[in-house]
């Protein structure tokens, strides 16, 4: 014993660093044993109010540990913290808020319980602070897998619903499948650096390894596949339709945003970090992918009659745009992808917002037609609606749009100028879709043509009229008014986020 | 022995994996599959922990195995609740979402 414990050696903690995730793993334990008591209070309000703040609280611990420059370790050699991490955890705070306050008046709330329900979401919320912190890939690995099965078990929230399961068994399986695939791509990369640890595999690179090593390739192609199946890029992304469809709206509004962050958050550590010696090998094939999820994203969306599923294939674009800021390995390129993460939060919080609170009184649930004549009835929500339409197709004055410059011109500056122009191409097709929803919401005299969609039979909520809808969700209409505010005042005035990207460009010590 | 086989080994297994996920249609026999697929990568790893003579792989592989634990159980659950709606157990037939 004594000579195991001289030689075991117990790693450095850095609690403060940690305290963040303590907030939200404590948060999600919290709310799973007050879930248990029965009783309209808790259940409707003590459980929520219990998961908001362990998500203030772990804004507030970030806040207080930003501190721009290289990575320092929380944990020695498995957790990391830099400016990167702070603020993508950050974002993933800020989607978690929204996500409590657009299930409040939930029916998959209660379907579940509201404990499980919350504790489900702060796991997932954990899973992904510590995907974004990951210093090694078997960190990185079960961060991943902790913010996934929390996630297949929410998508399948309507236990009783046909769809739901279905959703949640096609997400099990197809996430399964991107993790299976993940996991052999790390294991060929350990087998060809010798090491799990991502400065250590920095360091081997074009060093001990030559980065044209057949196994080092073949890690990082099945590394990136497996990536590519979570943020849903294309030809990975049939999943994502179906699955936006079937879950519930909240759920499906908190994938939307949150997965696709740290999917791009691990991403860049990867790529960007310990890989970026082999740039030359893995750009022209991640632009490539990025090409492709353009294209396939925005004509997928065309053809879309329910908003959720616009939303998903329009995602799939939006992963594309992403994908860009990846391929260039550079500061620039970093900061751009922070930028436009940031940005498609707020513009995509105050879509699903707008879709939730216009689904639960509308007969055509989340058909484009539940949105018509909305400029009349709730101008409260039209507008959201509409300057998050406008913002995801990258209109000026908003911050969509700044984004999108942002990452033109970190691609262009990285010598992948084609791919700018892939960017803009797909925006300009985007305007199709998007801005169908606009002309549905205020053009109520006139005919839209809309794409044909099967009748689906959907229960209104009771002696609700859609006029006072704004009025009786006053937490879905000011989370899609708050996000929609935030989407134009970046716009406006982007330097307070441009100041934060800046600290974050500075995590990688070894980026240009 | 040399341990390069051992890898090759884990590349067949995944393969099959793989190949049984897109082509079976019980969803019982997919999560089988990913199970594979799952364990060909542990093989792979700890093949590689045995020819680098570091630890780091083995404990990976521990985790891994863990985490497909969880894996399977969320799989099952979903499958026992169609089962208890009287949906039908196949993939083919599980196409209420499209468009």
């Amino acid at each position: 014993m004594i000579e195991l414990a001289q030689v075991v050696q117990a790693p450095k903690i850095d609690y403060q660093g940690l305290a963040p995730l303590f907030s939200t793993i404590g948060g999600s334990l919290a709310v799973l044993m007050i879930g248990l008591f029965r009783g309209r209070f808790v259940q409707r309000t003590l459980v929520p109010a219990v998961a908001a703040l362990a998500l203030l609280v772990a804004m507030g611990m970030t806040i207080a540990n930003w501190e721009a420059g290289d990575s320092r370790p929380i944990i020695e050699g498995a957790l990391a913290i830099d400016t990167l991490a702070l603020f993508m955890s950050m974002l993933f705070y800020v989607t978690g808020l929204a996500t409590v306050a657009l299930s409040l008046r939930s029916d998959v709330q209660r379907e579940v319980g509201a404990g499980e329900y919350m504790a489900l979401l702060l796991g997932a919320i954990s899973g992904m602070v510590v995907l974004a912190g990951a210093e090694n890939m078997v960190t990185l690995f079960v961060g991943f897998e902790l913010l996934s099965i929390p996630l297949y078990v929410l998508s399948a929230g309507y236990v009783r619903r046909a769809h739901s399961l279905e959703a949640g068994l096609k997400y099990l399986v197809v996430g399964s499948v991107g993790s299976a695939t993940l996991l052999y791509g790390l294991a060929l990369l350990y087998g060809a650096t010798g090491s799990t640890d991502f400065r250590a595999m920095a360091i081997a690179i074009g060093d001990t390894v030559a980065v044209t090593d057949p196994l080092l390739l073949t890690g990082v192609a099945l590394a990136a596949t497996g990536l590519a199946f979570k943020a849903s890029v294309a030809p990975f992304h049939q999943w994502t339709p179906d699955v936006y469809e079937g879950a519930p709206t909240p759920i499906t509004s908190f994938m939307a945003v949150a997965t696709k962050v740290a999917a791009f958050a691990v991403t860049l550590r990867l790529f960007d970090y310990a890989l970026s010696d082999a740039q030359v090998q893995w750009g022209p094939a991640l632009a490539a992918l990025a090409t492709v999820t353009i294209v396939i994203g925005n004509a997928g969306a065309i053809a879309q009659s329910s908003l959720k599923r616009m939303l998903a294939w329009s995602g799939v674009a939006q992963a594309g745009y992403l994908l860009a800021g990846v391929v260039v390995g550079t500061q620039l390129g970093l900061q751009a992808t922070a930028f436009y993460l940031a940005a498609y939060l707020f513009m995509n919080v105050a879509a699903f917002a707008v879709v939730i609170a216009c689904e639960r009184v509308s007969e055509h649930g989340d058909g484009i037609e539940s949105l018509r004549d909305l400029g009349r009835a709730s101008p409260l929500l039209a507008w959201p609606m509409t300057i998050a339409m406008l913002a995801l197709a990258g209109f000026p004055a908003t911050a969509g749009f700044i984004g999108k410059f942002y990452l033109i011109e970190a691609v262009v500056a990285g010598d992948y100028a084609w791919l700018g122009i892939v960017i803009v191409v797909g925006s300009m097709i985007s305007l199709v879709y998007y801005l169908r929803v606009i002309a549905v919401m205020w053009m109520g005299r006139f005919e839209v043509e809309l794409p044909s969609f099967p009748p689906r039979r959907v229960k209104a909520v009771a002696g609700r009229s859609p006029e006072a809808d704004a009025r009786a969700q006053p937490e879905v209409a000011s989370v899609a008014i708050l996000a929609a505010a935030a989407t134009i005042f970046f716009g406006i005035v982007p330097s307070p986020l441009f100041d934060l990207v800046s600290d974050v460009g500075t995590s990688f010590g070894g980026l240009v | 022995m040399d341990t390069s086989w051992y890898v090759v080994l884990s590349a067949f297994i995944f393969c099959i994996g793989a190949a049984g996920v897109m082509t079976r249609r019980s969803p019982l026999v997919v999560l089988l599959c990913l199970e594979l697929m799952l364990n060909a990568g542990n093989l792979a790893l700890i093949a590689f922990s045995r020819m680098l003579g570091n630890g780091e792989g083995q404990i990976f592989a521990l985790i891994v195995v863990v985490v497909a634990a969880c894996e399977v159980v969320i799989g099952l659950g979903i499958i026992v609740g169609m089962f208890r709606r009287r949906l039908p157990i196949d993939v083919d037939q599980m196409n209420e979402l499209r468009g």
